[in-house]
């Protein structure tokens, strides 16, 4: 390990090179020759590429390991700087270079081995899954790319950089959501994606703007170090919201000048910006309405990108600057709200869908609620504990998913039924392995006591009861205040909000709701899946199976071309006829399910905050503590008593399980469904809503999206009336008319040409011919004119002033220039004579008038003179 | 020595005669020897002048120039009636109409 730091002196890291060249290699050779290359060669160079990642990954967590140990605290960065990239210019002239730099910290170590060993099993599951898509090349090309994108997300250390990544992950997400572009569905979810990321996207540059003009850097040590000018108590320093940036309302708009202008601090400003990013990439409300529609993506792609790793971002940029975060309770607890309510609503809907993908959908976005909330109370290694166990088991349980469709799809080929749980129902003897590793994460997800979600749920919700928000520069600030009055009470900039001691414990219940849900649903899928009856099609000894469909079912074995939009295998088979029952999957499928179930299993003993009184340790907290002990120590107060409310947060948490895996149970076993039945038929309004997801989508529709159609209406009547009706065709009709009037002078005669020229010439004899007598007037000053003659050949000037005794015989003999004194408020007239080289004359008469002048200046001349005399 | 005048004077008639065949007449190839006239009108005038300059040479040199241009003219000129009569078995001058408007 010391030779490998001789190597690579962590102020030169340049191994983070190859962590994020070898993806980056992987998408550039399978985009531009996979096609020719093959399956097994772009199967090769994916996973090597992925693997190549991995391994340097952890050489370089083992290495910032050891420096962390050498240097006897965590505050430890690996960087590599690649290059200089730009430079921006910021307050009062100052260069603000953004280089092109990588480092690895504790926080950014961890993600970076999520990302590349979870990235390697789903590469390693996907390589068997997609087999028979013959865009195959296509799909480990984006998959590549996207690593290498997530990589740079992670591992940047200034925020444009996080900002690059964070769009290429966006692009990838966008290319992997539509990879079936066949169909208009997957084509329309891509879409949706991207643009519900790209109104994130537009906080986060905000952000940075804000960034620059405060702290006067981009890179996260020099934010670190400015962050203090982020919170001031002068209203000049501070963010104007309302008039918006400081100006003035006059005229009849008068009436919207508020008394005093409303602002708020630009840490507050920075953090809801950061905030607006957050929701859109980690699926939070209001933005969380892609990820459910992102399931149109291969299965692997909703695991690796749509669980594990990409809507994670939101809250490791949280977590990354969580300094920033804490200058503004307001904004951590509004982190928090979101957080809770996304995870409450998500569960609500995750109750009753019947496809298999989008309840994990919904579940993903439930359990990023969980994380936001944990991050939103302060509580960052909890929060970002659940990010690192989530990646696990809900990538488990995607690919799991993935399994049971693959072995769906041997009779049912249309994607819905497919992923409809209606059809499934006891996969457990004909799928052990998907069977126990499915069952192993959703016992993590459901919080199975010891299991890793246990831990990290638990701790979010134990650290949301215990902790209030409070302001870390209360003291140096003015008056405390309520949320009432921070928005209509008299305005002072030194008032600061500071979200009420209530909140935590609040948020604790709605986060215990959300959790027996998760249960109840999680439970639901499980059952649905696994036990009972098989509901697909009429299973049958293979004696029974005729010739036909036994090839039938030879020629679909393996076959996981879904969405493809030739179709032409998709004939719905007879499922009322005997057929063979649905297989296990291969075994790089199973493989990647049993590695992940196994750390679904026992992540959690990495920190387990419930049994740190049994003497065990806390890696992770320990491992991550010195990014957070700052903000929290200032950021953060501990209630009274929090020791002593473990276990009964514990308790809570375990009834949410105990009573949601319970009454799933109760309901889909002992009473086969029956309940659930008898309440969807008791309240079918509600049932129906709940199907519908709420009707977000519509709500956005009929309110967001129908306005922007109305404006590109607008916009295209504009277009069509004015630009096209007018600007162009009249532009086109003037070329038209003055091309129908030229065009009969172009008789095709030459004579007539011939004639032209002949006419032409004699204008053109006629000007040489004749004399120009023209001249324009100089002023220079204290009445003194000078009229300067135009030149010409052979020219000779005779100049007359108006009054003068005219010369006896007149001669050409003049300068072209002729000097001129005017009295002020007088009129001379001059009268100029030219005669060319054929002795023709021409006469021009000048009038020269001086405007009156203003009388003191004179007697100020007037008084210098008498002086001097 | 015959005076300068009445080379220039020889020379603007040659060139009226000139001008006035070329607008007048229909028949391409006299057209052509309206312009050959023309050109034979400056050149004498070119020769005239450059007499009142004993050691000057630049009006007889230049005047070389346009016989050579003017038999260039003439080739390219003698071509384009060919090709024209073909098109048009004619070689009236208002009947090359094709590029009319």
């Amino acid at each position: 390990m010391d030779s490998l730091l001789s190597v690579f002196p962590s102020k030169d890291f340049s191994l983070l090179g190859i962590i994020l060249a070898a993806p980056l290699l992987g998408a550039f050779v399978n985009g531009v020759w996979g096609r020719r290359l093959g399956r097994d060669a772009v199967r090769l160079m994916a996973i090597t590429a992925i693997a190549v990642s991995f391994g340097a990954a952890l050489l370089t967590f083992l290495a910032l390991d050891r420096e962390v140990t050498h240097a006897g605290h965590g505050h430890v960065k690996l960087a590599w700087t690649a290059w200089d990239w730009l430079y921006t210019t910021g307050k009062s002239e100052t260069q603000i270079p953004i280089a092109l730099r990588f480092s690895v910290d504790a926080l950014s170590g961890v993600m970076m081995l999520v990302i590349t060993g979870v990235g390697l099993l789903i590469h390693i599951y996907a390589s068997t899954y997609m087999w028979d898509d013959k865009s195959y090349w296509r799909f480990f090309c984006y998959l590549n790319l996207f690593v290498f994108s997530m990589l740079v997300l992670v591992l940047g250390d200034n925020m444009p950089l996080l900002f690059v990544g964070w769009e290429g992950v966006g692009l990838c997400s966008y290319l992997l959501i539509g990879f079936w572009y066949g169909k208009m569905a997957n084509a329309a979810a891509g879409k949706k994606a991207f643009i519900a990321n790209r109104i994130g996207d537009f906080g986060l540059i905000c952000a940075m703007f804000l960034f620059v003009h405060y702290t006067g850097a981009l890179d996260w040590n020099g934010i670190e170090a400015g962050s203090g000018s982020l919170v001031t108590v002068n209203e000049a320093t501070q963010v104007h919201v309302w008039p918006i940036g400081g100006g003035q309302f006059t005229g009849f708009l008068k009436f919207l000048q508020p008394d005093s202008p409303i602002t708020i601090t630009a840490a507050t400003a920075v953090g809801l910006a950061l905030l607006l990013g957050a929701t859109g990439k980690s699926a939070q409300i209001p933005l969380y309405v892609w990820l459910p529609d992102a399931m149109a993506g291969p299965t692997p792609v909703s695991a690796l990108i749509h669980a594990a790793t990409m809507v994670t971002a939101g809250i490791y940029l949280i977590c990354r600057l969580n300094f920033v975060f804490v200058l503004a309770p307001g904004v951590m607890a509004t982190v928090a709200v979101i957080g809770a309510a996304t995870a409450f609503l998500a569960a609500t809907i995750a109750l009753v869908q019947n496809d298999i993908k989008k309840v994990l959908a919904y579940s993903t976005v439930s359990q990023l609620g969980f994380m936001f909330l944990g991050v939103g109370m302060g509580a960052f290694t909890a929060g970002f504990f659940h990010v690192f166990t989530h990646a696990f088991f809900k990538a488990c349980l995607f690919l799991g998913a993935g399994s049971v469709i693959h072995g769906m799809h041997a009779r049912i080929h249309d994607d819905d039924k497919a992923q409809d749980m209606r059809k499934m129902g006891g996969l457990r003897k004909y799928m052990p392995l998907t069977f126990w590793t499915f069952l192993i994460s959703t016992a993590a997800i459901v919080g199975f006591p010891l299991t890793s979600g246990f831990f990290s749920k638990d701790e979010i919700l134990f650290k949301t009861m215990t902790t209030e928000l409070v302001h870390p520069d209360a003291e140096r600030l003015g008056k405390k205040v309520t949320f009432v009055q921070s928005l209509w009470g008299a305005r002072d900039p030194s008032h600061f909000y500071v979200p009420p001691a209530w909140l935590g414990t609040a948020l604790y219940w709605v986060g215990i709701a959300a959790a027996t849900m998760t249960a109840f649903y999680m439970s639901r899928v499980v059952i649905l899946t696994f036990f009972g009856e098989f509901r697909g099609w009429k299973l049958g000894r293979p004696s029974q199976i005729d010739a036909h469909e036994a090839a039938a079912h030879d020629d679909a074995h393996g076959d996981d071309a879904h969405g493809d939009d030739d179709g032409e295998h998709h004939h719905e088979e007879d499922l009322t006829k005997p057929g063979y029952a649905p297989h296990e999957s291969p075994r790089p499928m199973t493989i990647p399910l049993i590695l992940l179930a196994v750390f679904a299993a026992f992540a959690g003993i990495l920190n387990p905050g419930l049994l740190k009184h049994f003497g065990l340790p806390l890696p992770l907290e320990h491992w991550l503590e010195p990014l957070f002990e700052e903000s929290v120590k200032v950021g953060v107060h501990a209630k009274e008593g929090a020791e002593h409310m473990e276990l009964m947060c514990t308790a809570g948490a375990f009834g949410a399980f105990a009573v949601g895996v319970g009454l799933a149970y109760w309901v889909y076993v002992v009473q086969k469904g029956a309940p659930a039945k008898q309440w969807a038929e008791a309240a079918p309004k509600l049932y129906k809503l709940l199907l519908d997801k709420w009707r977000v989508d519509e709500a956005y529709e009929a309110s967001v999206l129908s306005g922007v159609d109305a404006l590109a209406d607008t916009a295209t009547s504009v277009d069509k009336g004015v630009v096209d009706g007018i600007l162009a065709r009249l532009t086109a009709l003037l070329v038209a008319a003055f091309g129908t009037i030229l065009r009969a002078l172009q008789t095709g005669v030459v004579h007539v040409y011939a004639g032209m020229m002949v006419v032409g010439l004699a204008g053109l004899g006629w000007f040489f011919v004749m004399p120009h007598p023209d001249g324009h007037v100089v002023e220079k000053g204290s009445g003194d004119y000078s009229i300067v003659a135009a030149p010409g050949v052979g020219y000779g000037y005779i100049w007359a002033e108006d009054g003068a005794k005219k010369p006896e015989k007149e001669v050409f003999s003049g300068t072209a220039a002729f000097p001129l004194h005017v009295e002020p408020g007088n009129t001379k007239k001059v009268e100029l004579k030219v005669r060319n080289a054929f002795g023709i004359v021409g006469t021009k008469t000048f009038e020269v008038t001086a405007p009156a002048k203003a009388a003191p200046a004179e007697v100020i001349e007037m008084g210098q003179n008498g002086h001097g005399s | 020595m015959i005076p300068v005048e009445y080379y220039v004077g020889l020379s603007a008639i040659l060139f009226l005669i000139g001008g006035i065949g070329f607008l007048v007449r229909r028949n391409v190839l006299v057209a052509l020897m309206s312009i050959e006239v023309m050109l034979n009108a400056t050149n004498l005038a070119l020769v005239a002048f450059n007499r009142q300059h004993a050691q000057v040479h630049t009006g007889q040199v230049l005047s070389f120039f346009v016989i050579a241009v003017a038999a260039a003219e003439a080739a390219v000129g003698l071509a384009i009636v060919l090709s024209f009569f073909r098109l048009k078995r004619t070689v009236r001058s208002d009947e090359a109409d094709l590029l009319r408007n």
